[in-house]
Formats: C-alpha cells, sequence, structure tokens
C-alpha cells in the first residue's frame, strides 16, 4: 500500500519584497511563504534590510523571488540572514530571483551572505540591480562548493548565476557565471584551478576609478579593474574562510563602513 | 556561400587586416608569466576553456546575434560591454572593434559606427553569403590563432607544436560556433573563472608585453 502512494514532495515558495521611501523610511513590507525580511534596529548610518529564507535552505523546484525598491537619493544595505544552502536536487532546478530597484540619487550595497552548493545542487539564480540615472551600487557575491569543515567534494552542479547591473535599462556589468560538473574536473588553467570559493565584488559609482589605487594600496593581492564608472575585483581560492575574510575586508574598504551585523567573520 | 564571400572574410580575419590584434593577449600573458600555462597541453586547455565556455562563446554568439536581419546592433554592442569584465578586455574588444570598423567601411563603402569586435565583424558580415555557423568559426579560429601566436613568442613551444594546439582546438571551435549560432545573446552563461582573474591581473604586472 505504501508504494502505491504517490509522494508529493512538498516544494518551498517564497517572495519577500520591501520598499524604502525618502530618509530610509520603510514604505511597504511583502512576505509570503518561506521567505521574510527584517529591518533590524540598526545604528548606523544607513538602514538594513535582512532577508531569510525559512526553509533553511534550497532544493529542486523551489521557488524564491526577494526584491528591494529604494526611493529617490536613499541609502539602503541590505543582506542575507545566513548563508543560503543550495541542497542535492532529487530532480528540477532551485529558482531565484532577486530584483534591486534603485531610485535616481539612491545607493543600495547588496552583500548576501554566500551561497553554499550542496554535491547536485542545481541552482539558477538571476540577480538585477536595476540603477536610475545617478544611482549607485555596491555588491558582493560568494560561492562556496560544499562544507569544507564536512570535507565534502562537490562532483555534480548545475549552477547559473546570473549578476546583472542595468542603468535606466542599459546593460553596465553582466556576469553570467555557468558551472557543471564538468567544470569541476577540469584542469584547465582557466577554469576553476581546484578553487572551492570564487566571489565577485563590484562597485559601480562615478568615482569607481577613482578608487582603484586606494584599493590596490590597501589590498595589494587584489585581482581588480576600474573602468567606465565600474570597479570589479574578482578572486577565488582553495580556502573559502580565507576567501570570506578578503571579501568582507574589501567591502567594508570600499563601503567606509562595517559590514552589516548578521555577517559574522 | 560564395567563395568571393568567403575571401572577403577571410581577409577581414588575417592578421594583416589593420586591427591590431597582436597587441592583445586577452589575459593569457598572465597565465604565461605565473606558469600556469608553459606547454602545448596547457596551451590547448587555456583555450579550449576560453573558446567553448568563455569570451570566444560570448563573442560567436554575439557576432551570430548581430548578422541577424533586423539586428539591434546598439543593444548587443551594449551587451558586448557590459559582458567585457575588465578595464582591457573591454578596450581590447573596442579598439579591434573601431580599427575593424574603420577599414571594413572603407573597403564596403558602409558607415558604421564604431562597435566591440564580434558585433562589428557579425554586422559587416550580414551583407555576405555566408551562414552565421561559418562566420562565428572563421572568428574563433582567428581569435585562436592570434593566441596561438602570441604564446609561441614567450613560452618555450615551436612554431609548429603551435599549429598543432590550433589543429586540435578545431572541433572545439566548430563546436562553439554552431552552439553560438543557435544560443540568445540573453542566454550567454560563462565558465572561465581563473581566466577571468588574469584579466584583471594583467593589469599590476611588472612586465607587460601585450595590452590585455
Amino acid at each position: 500500500m505504501l508504494d502505491a502512494t504517490p509522494i508529493a514532495l512538498q516544494r518551498t515558495r517564497g517572495t519577500a519584497a520591501i520598499g524604502f521611501g525618502p530618509g530610509g523610511r520603510l514604505a511597504w513590507l511583502y512576505q509570503q511563504g518561506s521567505a521574510k525580511v527584517m529591518v533590524p534596529r540598526s545604528h548606523g548610518a544607513t538602514p538594513e534590510a535582512v532577508f531569510l529564507n525559512t526553509a533553511g535552505g534550497l532544493t529542486g523546484g523551489d521557488r524564491l523571488s526577494l526584491s528591494v525598491d529604494i526611493a529617490p537619493g536613499t541609502h539602503i544595505t541590505a543582506t542575507t540572514q545566513t548563508a543560503e544552502r543550495a541542497y542535492a536536487s532529487a530532480g528540477g532546478v532551485a529558482e531565484v530571483d532577486v530584483t534591486l530597484r534603485i531610485g535616481p540619487g539612491a545607493r543600495l550595497d547588496w552583500l548576501p551572505q554566500e551561497t553554499i552548493l550542496f554535491d547536485s545542487a542545481a541552482l539558477h539564480r538571476t540577480t538585477r540591480i536595476e540603477l536610475a540615472e545617478g544611482a549607485n551600487c555596491l555588491f558582493a557575491e560568494m560561492l562556496t562548493l560544499g562544507r569544507q569543515a564536512m570535507g565534502e567534494t562537490v562532483r555534480s552542479l548545475d549552477l547559473l548565476d546570473r549578476r546583472i547591473v542595468t542603468r535606466a535599462g542599459v546593460p553596465l556589468l553582466v556576469e553570467p557565471l555557468r558551472l557543471t560538473g564538468l567544470d569541476l574536473v577540469s584542469r584547465s588553467p582557466a577554469g576553476l584551478c581546484g578553487a572551492r570559493a570564487l566571489a565577485t565584488i563590484a562597485l559601480v559609482t562615478p568615482d569607481a576609478e577613482d578608487r582603484l589605487p586606494g584599493l590596490r594600496r590597501a589590498f595589494p593581492d587584489a585581482t581588480a579593474s576600474a573602468w567606465d564608472g565600474r570597479l570589479v575585483c574578482r578572486a577565488m581560492s582553495p580556502d573559502p574562510h580565507r576567501l570570506r575574510r578578503d571579501v568582507a575586508a574589501i567591502v567594508e574598504y570600499l563601503r567606509g563602513a562595517a559590514l552589516p551585523r548578521v555577517w559574522q567573520i | 556561400m560564395s567563395d568571393g564571400d568567403l575571401l572577403t572574410l577571410q581577409q577581414w580575419l588575417s592578421p594583416a587586416f589593420p586591427v591590431g590584434g597582436f597587441a592583445w593577449s586577452h589575459g593569457l600573458e598572465t597565465a604565461i608569466s605565473s606558469g600556469a600555462v608553459g606547454d602545448a597541453d596547457a596551451l590547448f586547455a587555456w583555450l579550449e576553456t576560453v573558446i567553448s565556455a568563455g569570451s570566444g562563446a560570448a563573442d560567436a554568439t554575439l557576432l551570430a546575434a548581430a548578422m541577424a536581419p533586423g539586428a539591434d546592433t546598439d543593444a548587443l554592442a551594449l551587451l558586448a560591454a557590459a559582458l567585457a569584465g575588465s578595464g582591457e578586455r573591454a578596450a581590447e574588444t573596442d579598439a579591434q572593434g573601431a580599427a575593424f570598423t574603420t577599414a571594413a567601411n572603407a573597403l564596403t563603402g558602409k558607415d558604421f559606427p564604431p562597435a566591440p569586435l564580434p558585433v562589428a565583424v557579425g554586422r559587416a558580415a550580414r551583407g555576405l553569403d555566408l551562414a552565421p555557423t561559418t562566420v562565428a568559426a572563421h572568428y574563433l579560429q582567428a581569435f585562436a590563432a592570434n593566441l596561438v601566436s602570441a604564446a609561441v613568442r614567450f613560452i618555450p613551444l615551436g612554431a609548429t607544436e603551435g599549429q598543432a594546439v590550433l589543429q586540435r582546438l578545431r572541433p572545439t571551435v566548430l563546436d562553439t560556433a554552431a552552439r553560438a549560432a543557435a544560443t540568445a545573446p540573453g542566454d550567454i552563461a560563462l565558465a572561465q573563472p581563473a581566466a577571468d582573474i588574469a584579466s584583471l591581473a594583467h593589469e599590476t604586472l611588472p612586465v607587460r608585453i601585450f595590452r590585455s
């Protein structure tokens, strides 16, 4: 009898959306399913939004949608409560959409904690940062392959992680990262080269090029470039903990402020 | 396909066409300098990744899209710039694209504005009786040949060994060109993390022969 019963797998759905008005006042907040967003009392200069996936991770078939809207001239920091976990998929792909709309003259620091990819994870995520004229952003994305402390090795993977920054609809930065099991076993010197963690940090501001010499003085090993109002820094490492510390230090340098308190370095 | 049009394409993609491809290494100089690429096998693996899963695949997709009738080449040019990933790569595709456009305009009587290289080549090739897959394959072959020629000058690799690497890349070139013609520009996806970082690191190499 038991084996005649079809098992309907529980899939997670979650939507969390938050809007900030002038001066960083909360304008609206919507949350449904496993996605939550909080505005913890912060003593910093800029209000923070903290997203949380109460399902504790993502697996095949899950759908998660997060968004932030920021009124003109307002500076907001948004992050995630914990590292996101993409677990092994028993079928299907977890789809995550992150849409961040930054009004004229406003600024968003999008600083999610890292995404940990477990063996056989299938995650397709698109992060869109839509800047209005005169809007700026800083973002950092870090991916970790397996949990190092558990000695996990990721062999199978279906990752598509698109990061897209536009200004008034015009693409400024497009980073569509695709990693599969083949990339993990590849010995190519242009590929992962044994890295277990990789990160991209990008600053889109009119003074991005002026920030590069200072960044290089402060972090001589940082690999970074700046052109046309964008500064991009990328890194990868066999040691996720070390990369996380490096990313945290560079992000703090670029924003001239401490990381959100939920980041525990 | 016409022989005359194929000769036109070969002329445009030849190292003699005044585009200045020899000045750019697309980050390969960093990998040679660090020792990551020091022999024929490593050079092959580097190029295989960059062509099939990296900038080569992205360029081939942009090129094929630019050849489509009524293609929005301005939008493709902006996407190409956004995909560049570093200041030097942006300069590499912009400078070569502008030089290509100037020379091709002079020969064809067209008046196209500058565009990143794959968009400029695809746009110019629209008038040729050649399939996008064919044009993309020739473009990738020229890209690979240029990087092989850069490599044989700086790693202990003979000219014939370099050509053997290029020949080994042929299935990769053909397969990437075929996939590119069937891929929408919005679906471009890349997996060349060490090449991306090498391109950034090139900016601070103590000794640089190439501009990227």
